[in-house]
């Protein structure tokens, strides 16, 4: 057991560290108030992930033959760990990297390893997750958008909503039902994966005005939008598997805690600064932040390692994922109790943590169903449904 | 960075399991508040487990995984301060069990009956006592730990220790270590408990209102332990601060959960959960409680000369 870096580690972390000094532009702060799925910050992003896969920075934990790296586990995580810490300058192009790529990786023909891959990998790709619909949240099985096979492929109707960057997107991994009358099962073997170019005619995108931030959450409307056959990813019927592969990379790629850690560490400076840290209440809940960021870390960390030694996926990542709520949270209760200015047109960067932290319970399926997957997996209670 | 178990660890930990396992109490012993396992105590004392961290090779991580790993037993023994505070002070092999009290070393400690030494903390300095077994005056009370006092330090051997920090970073680490431990074992008996014991027609456990305290509890129990154990690997001020902050603020709605999910059973000697929450709230007050340790990681982590 060892809970340092390695040298190669450490300069690893370094080198990230003066790229992100060269490569973010003075008012990265100001520019971070408006979201990551802002007209700005996605802009931005193109040509930061540009700079990234220059430097062979963007997809190193990709495998060579799909213009990656085959870099170490730990090498990525710190990569995604520098970047939270700055409040994630690759915007919406996070998830294409942890997931979509992988996902396609896994499941995608040759045809679509061509079409999709590259704008990846060279930081030009704007991906959003058509999942959540207005009666399928957390509960994921419960989507209807319907995809009716039609000759050559689906003609896709139905609504997402509360999905990020599809302002900007240019495809959606959309998750819809092949109806009964047309042979689809009702429960989850009946949802096919489709990847719906977002200029197709009959995608309309509205932007729902959101506390967390301008262009981040929208509704999606599909009417009768024609998607080939060749952008269906996987079978039919293999799309849960997709699913559950693709959100596995997705929940344990994200290093939320640092960019609480790192806020913190500002907020305390700022607090110094003003003669406000002297209080022993003020030390005393700034320690109750810092630990819960901690923990989420070494959780992380737990996870990470797991990954790194090739370990079978267990249910820590329902429980890692719990602790970043929780340290997102607290972090965010001890900014706003003892900086509240920040919320007033003072700090760009708090205000930005603010709305992500907000929503870290709720973003990528509610923490309660965590609980659930805790109490299920990790704990291996009885399910709900057990009767004697 | 490597959560894995060393070969080494993996072999320690392991005897260790079989040293727990065969004195385990028989089931048809009279229940206690504090039943001290002399059996175990014994097996620890001859196989050298608690000197892990004066051992070529090896350190506080060691002893810390060996105190965990003990805390999660119901047997009742003194092993953290002996693995983790003993060898930093310069304390003699053998030279225990240890107790730990602060500001007044007149002050009921955990394990002062059977204690070989008590260390005091007297904020400027150590306060290093041999302590003779006939002078300790045994204090009832409700904690799993037994706890005595001295009526006087006249006649007994007392020495100055100047090393006040290492004390405390070490009592900081012991106690999450061992709060860790105590809480995977509380655990462990309750989610078996509420998968026995049904109610309305189901297990208890497949409530959702039970599952998600639960589970909030399965998260306390894996951030304490990684958190003890980058204390005790870092050795820093600032991580066993944390560890034990992060310990202390958890032990009281910890502590509740699993009694009330325990019903009326929890309540009695009989069902043992006491044998884990009442040495949880115990250490939860010790060296200041939450507030104190939180502060102190603070202060720790965000130097004034960082400012």
């Amino acid at each position: 057991m060892e809970f340092g870096w390695t040298a190669v580690e450490q300069m690893h972390r370094e080198r990230i560290r003066e790229l992100l000094d060269d490569l973010l532009p003075p008012d990265w702060e100001q520019m971070s108030l408006h979201g990551p799925g802002s007209d700005e910050q996605t802009a931005f992003s193109k040509d930061f992930c540009a700079e990234l896969a220059s430097r062979n920075l963007l997809v190193p934990n990709w495998p060579r033959a799909h213009g990656g790296e085959d870099a170490e586990v730990w090498q990525q995580f710190i990569l995604g760990e520098e970047m939270w810490a700055v409040g994630e300058p690759r915007g919406p192009q996070y998830m294409n990297i942890n997931w979509v790529g992988p996902a396609l990786m896994k499941y995608g023909t040759p045809e679509q390893l061509e079409k999709y891959l590259p704008p990846i990998r060279e930081g030009q790709a704007v991906w959003c997750q058509g999942f959540s619909e207005p009666s399928a949240g957390s509960d994921l099985a419960a989507l209807r958008t319907q995809a009716v096979p039609v000759d050559g492929g689906y003609r896709v109707s139905g609504s997402k909503i509360w999905t990020s960057y599809a302002g900007h997107a240019d495809t959606c991994f959309l998750l819809a039902r092949v109806p009964a009358s047309h042979g689809g099962a009702q429960d989850k073997s009946g949802i096919v994966i489709l990847l719906a170019d977002m200029k197709s005619e009959g995608i309309q995108v509205k932007s729902i005005p959101a506390l967390i931030g301008e262009g981040d959450i929208h509704e999606v409307f599909f009417d009768e939008v024609f998607v080939p056959e060749a952008d269906r990813l996987g079978e039919e019927g293999q799309a849960w598997e997709i699913i559950m592969y693709a959100l596995q990379h997705e929940r344990v790629g994200v290093a939320r805690y640092e960019f609480s850690r790192r806020i913190l560490d500002r907020a305390v400076g700022k607090l110094k600064e003003s003669g406000r840290w002297d209080d022993p209440s003020v030390q005393e809940k700034a320690g109750q932040a810092l630990m819960l960021c901690e923990a989420a870390r070494m959780l992380v960390y737990r996870i990470v390692d797991g990954k790194a030694r090739d370990l079978p996926p267990d249910a820590y990542a329902n429980v890692a994922r719990w602790a970043i709520v929780l340290a997102d949270n607290g972090v965010n209760d001890f900014l706003t109790e003892n900086l509240p200015e920040g919320l007033l047109g003072e700090d760009p960067v708090q205000q930005a943590h603010h709305q992500r932290a907000i929503a870290a319970g709720v973003a990528s399926g509610a923490a309660e169903i965590q609980l659930n997957l805790i109490a299920r997996r990790w704990l291996e209670l009885p399910s709900e449904r057990t009767r004697t | 960075m490597n959560y894995g178990l060393t070969e080494d660890q993996q072999a320690v930990l392991s005897e260790l399991e079989r040293l727990i396992a065969g004195t385990a109490p028989d089931g048809h012993t009279e229940p206690e508040f504090a039943p001290y396992c002399e059996a175990l105590d014994q097996e620890l004392a001859q196989s050298g487990f608690l000197d892990i961290a004066r051992e070529d090779g090896f350190g506080p991580l060691d002893a810390a995984l060996v105190v965990e790993c003990l805390a999660r037993a119901p047997q009742i023994v003194e092993a953290a301060a002996s693995a983790l505070v003993g060898p930093a002070l310069g304390l003699p092999v053998g030279l225990r069990p240890v107790a730990l009290v602060e500001h007044d070393p007149l002050k009921p400690a955990r394990f002062l009956p059977r204690a070989g030494v008590l260390l005091a903390d007297l904020g400027d300095r150590v306060l290093q006592v041999t302590v003779d077994p006939d002078r300790v005056v045994p204090v009832d009370s409700l904690f799993a730990y037994p706890y005595g006092r001295l009526e006087t330090l006249d006649g007994l051997e007392t020495k100055d220790v100047a090393d006040v920090a290492t004390l405390r970073r070490r009592w900081r680490t012991a106690l999450a270590a061992e709060a860790a431990g105590c809480m995977a074992g509380a655990l462990a008996l309750v989610v078996e408990h509420v998968k026995d014991r049904r109610a309305f027609g189901r297990p208890l456990g497949a409530f959702q209102a039970i599952q998600h305290r639960l589970a909030m509890a399965a998260e306390t129990v894996e951030s304490c332990k990684w958190l003890a154990f980058r204390a005790a690997w870092s050795d820093s001020e600032a991580d066993a601060a944390l560890a034990a902050a992060f310990a202390q603020k958890r032990i009281p709605q910890f502590a509740f959960d699993l009694h009330q999910f325990s019903g009326a059973m929890g309540l009695t000697l009989e069902f043992s959960l006491h044998l884990w929450t009442y040495r949880l709230r115990a250490l939860s007050g010790e060296l200041g409680g939450a507030a104190a340790q939180a502060r102190q990681a603070a202060l720790a982590t965000w130097p004034e000369a960082a400012a």
